[in-house]
């Protein structure tokens, strides 16, 4: 079934509809979460949020632009949201001088488990340039279209994505040497 | 090999954005030399979590309809609170009926108005004394109104 006939049966009150764009779009939007956010747990309640949203605002969506972008757009914001909120809880209880970890890797008792980022990638890179990257890699998008989803302008998503192949490079370098030194 | 140096050096002196996005549009997105330096797509891709490798545990959907079945359970409750257009229309004949009584009440005390003023105005005009009495013998009086005055002077002296 088209896009398009979905999101129109989803604005005439078809569930049936939109669980369809969810079982659609769910793939590619845990892909998304998991390679900003880094880890499943984490991404699973952000994309919840984002279709909880995305059935909310359906009203306002410009049929002009790309239903992708818009809601990729819609779950990197969610990712930020998530991404401030814990690392408002990380200082907290840093204050309260207790360890804590940045970036928790996947749940190991979790049913089915899934690789997430190295945690090594997750530090040297920004959550856009992550966003830009992950885009890139699996969506093929351009400079404009990660423009679009990050609401930048296509330079800056140039800018974006360029350092963080730069990083990546520089990273996988460093790997390889340690790994050559034994 | 110069050219790249160059761009590098330009790159790293003005942390613009517009700026850098063209030195990179303009030059590094064509220049081999300048795209060893970064990361390939394959490279990244073996890093990234990809679409076809996630493997969805919990199904989300549960959670999303849930989410969605209680905000239409809110909508509902909210058409309960707003009231049938029954209602809205006495409502709106009750307002109506209240602003005719105001302003008929205004217009009646407005009518009023004039009379009130026209019978202070005829005040001097009914004023009558029959006569003035001083020390037991008739006086000789005078009346006096000012001019554009309502107030009257009545002034008696013992007659002669």
């Amino acid at each position: 079934m088209d896009e398009q006939e979905l999101i129109a049966g989803c604005l005439r009150g078809r569930r049936e509809d939109f669980r369809m764009i969810v079982e659609r779009y769910t793939a590619p939007a845990m892909a998304l979460a998991m390679n900003i956010l880094g880890n499943r747990d984490d991404a699973e309640d952000a994309c919840q949020e984002l279709f909880i949203q995305v059935y909310r605002h359906l009203e306002s969506y410009d049929k002009d632009r790309s239903f992708k972008n818009w809601v990729y757009t819609i779950l990197y914001r969610r990712c930020l949201d998530l991404l401030k909120r814990r690392r408002r809880s990380a200082e907290l209880v840093k204050k309260m001088g207790r360890e804590t970890v940045l970036a928790t890797p996947a749940n190991p008792g979790h049913p089915h488990p899934s690789r997430s980022l190295p945690s090594g990638v997750l530090e040297i890179l920004k959550a856009k340039e992550r966003t830009a990257l992950c885009l890139w890699v699996n969506e093929g998008y351009t400079a404009p279209e990660i423009g679009e989803v990050l609401r930048c302008s296509a330079s800056t998503a140039r800018v974006y994505l360029f350092q963080a192949r730069k990083k990546i490079k520089k990273h996988l370098e460093q790997d390889h040497v340690s790994l050559q030194n034994g | 090999m110069s050219l790249c140096k160059m761009v590098e050096f330009f790159y790293a002196l003005i942390p613009w954005k517009p700026w850098r996005g063209l030195l990179i549009r303009l030059h590094v997105e064509n220049c081999p030399r300048c795209q060893a330096g970064l990361a390939s797509r394959e490279a990244v891709g073996s890093l990234l979590v990809q679409e076809r490798g996630v493997d969805i545990g919990r199904p989300l959907w549960a959670g999303v309809e849930s989410a969605l079945r209680e905000d239409s359970g809110r909508e509902r409750m909210r058409g309960r609170a707003v009231q049938p257009p029954a209602m809205r229309s006495w409502g709106w004949a009750v307002a109506t009926a209240f602003l005719f009584v105001l302003i008929a009440g205004f217009l009646l005390l407005k009518d009023f108005r004039p009379e009130r003023a026209a019978s202070t105005a005829a005040v001097p005009a009914r004023f009558e004394l029959e006569y003035v009495l001083v020390g037991g013998q008739p006086a000789n009086t005078v009346v006096y109104q000012p001019q554009g005055s309502d107030m009257i002077i009545v002034w008696a002296g013992k007659s002669p």
